[in-house]
């Protein structure tokens, strides 16, 4: 069987646990300071009940909850707290997989009775942490993490043969991971509206309808396999970054030292894998234009952030000669190759020799203590 | 296979800072001295002195440790009963920090 085990409304969950005078009420964790304008990460139950979810603007969720508690998201404490639930976790010996920063998926066997090693998991959770987990149990990862999300907080669910079906025909199909709003409209016009509906279908008529994702649905939602943990992180296609601003802005310099800044970070982990990347993408939103992205081929790969903006800036020139107004941007690097070359040149090898002290001051320091100048720009929107 | 190998280090460990239009007004980022009662393999902080007062510590609600290159911060939100302020300490400076008060 595999647990699947959700945090509850994680960076909340988290926050109310520092500070007591949260505990119970509606509170949004926003990804950036500003109350007013920023995205939702997380909402607390009592957040919830008022319609508050992931993903929506601060400014929707506050008119849905004037009295709305707020905290900026901090990310290393829920990186580190989130690690540390995975140590304990990893000590009960099976194999374990991380799905997402607050999800862990686990392959037990017999020697454990699923529903009271969840119950044991949860308590564990709760004294170590101060948080709750949800816990869906099931013969796959697919159903199981579809449980875990039916008794939610503190819940458990166990999909077994006897109550799957009984189960599956009271949950909407769009629950499913996977499954938008695009394909739970397609299913929906094929009449396919409940999880047991789907999991009736054949893998040839989810194929047909749904192309080879369908083909993949099938095999998910039946497996009985195992599964082995992740392995090592394989090599990447592509590396990029993207931000986006608290609101849109024109102004050329402010524009440009962020897409410096998103330059310097991929050029960073290139570096961090010894990769050369070929082929620069950028990407741009707004008001106006919509999303425009465009990329280029160059003859020499890189991993030098001062190369890759430059290489960005020539892609947006092509734009146009009027700065666009720019919301969110994005710079991605493709093209991959491992970096098998000696600098031939003395100023090759300098600039090398620079590149090799830069990442080696930011790692001893941290992220960000030594950065080109122009990046400066970016920590202040600029007035209009 | 569950549907991503996710790494946690993958996606979180690059710090991007924000553009900011507002600064937080309860960060404060001064030196404290700090009476830590060792017990039970934990460091227990007792009470912190900012400011020549003295701060006695009611209640310890968190513990997490943060990272900044090769520093460590074990951070404390601690209550004196009256309010709730971060503090941490530096594996590197050996030193505690009066992070802020947590409204
Ligand atoms: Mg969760």
């Amino acid at each position: 069987m595999i647990l699947h085990i959700d945090m509850d409304a994680f960076f909340a969950s988290i926050e109310q646990a520092i500070n007591p005078r949260l505990k119970e009420k509606p509170l949004i964790v926003g990804s950036r300071d500003n109350r007013m304008h920023t995205v939702v990460c997380a909402a607390s139950y009592e957040a919830k009940a008022y319609g508050i979810d992931s993903g929506m603007s601060s400014r929707d969720a506050l008119q849905l909850c004037p009295n709305l508690e707020f905290v900026p998201a901090q990310q290393g404490r829920y990186i580190w707290i989130s690690e540390q639930i995975f140590r304990m976790l990893e000590g009960y010996g099976f194999s374990l997989a991380y799905t997402s920063i607050d999800e862990f998926q686990m392959d037990i066997n017999d020697s454990v009775e699923p529903q009271k090693f969840a119950r044991q998991i949860q308590e564990r959770i709760y004294a170590d942490f101060h948080i709750t987990a949800s816990v869906g149990i099931a013969k796959n990862w697919l159903l199981a993490k579809l449980a875990s999300k039916l008794n939610k907080p503190n819940g458990i669910a166990v999909l077994t043969d006897t109550n799957l079906t009984e189960i599956l025909d009271l949950v909407a199909v769009g629950k499913i991971c996977g499954v938008g709003k695009k394909t739970g409209q397609i299913l929906s016009d094929l009449g396919v509206k409940t999880c047991l509906d789907l999991y009736l279908k054949s893998a040839d008529f989810l194929e047909q309808n749904l192309g080879k994702y369908g083909f993949n649905l099938y095999l998910s939602l039946h497996s009985q396999e195992r599964f082995e943990p992740a392995e090592e992180e394989s090599r990447p296609k592509s590396v990029g970054h993207s931000y986006t601003l608290p609101r849109a802005t024109q102004t050329p310099g402010f524009i440009r030292a962020w897409v410096r800044l998103l330059s310097e970070m991929v050029a960073q982990r290139l570096r961090a894998q010894n990769l050369l990347a070929d082929t620069v993408h950028l990407w741009l939103n707004g008001p106006e234009m919509g999303n425009l992205g465009a990329q280029k081929a160059f003859h020499e790969g890189s991993n030098d952030g001062y190369q890759i903006y430059q290489r960005s800036l020539k892609i947006m020139a092509k734009i146009g000669p009027k700065m666009p107004k720019v919301r969110a941007l994005g710079v991605t690097c493709s093209g991959l190759l491992p970096n098998r070359y000696l600098p031939l040149f003395e100023e090759q090898k300098r600039r090398e020799d620079l590149l090799k002290t830069i990442d080696k001051i930011n790692g001893r320091f941290g992220e960000g203590s030594i950065y080109p100048g122009i990046i400066g720009l970016t920590k202040r929107m600029p007035r209009i | 296979m569950p549907y991503s190998s996710f790494s946690p280090k993958a996606r979180w460990d690059r710090h991007i800072h924000e553009t900011g239009e507002e600064k937080s007004s309860t960060a404060i980022g001064r030196r404290i001295e700090v009476l830590v009662w060792f017990k039970n393999t934990r460091a227990n902080p007792r009470l912190f002195i900012w400011n020549n007062n003295k701060y006695k510590i009611k209640e310890i609600t968190y513990y997490w440790q943060e990272r900044r290159g090769q520093e460590t911060l074990h951070c404390f939100s601690v209550s004196t009963g009256l309010d709730l302020y971060q503090i941490s300490f530096s594996s590197v400076s050996l030193s505690w920090r009066l992070d802020k008060v947590i409204s």
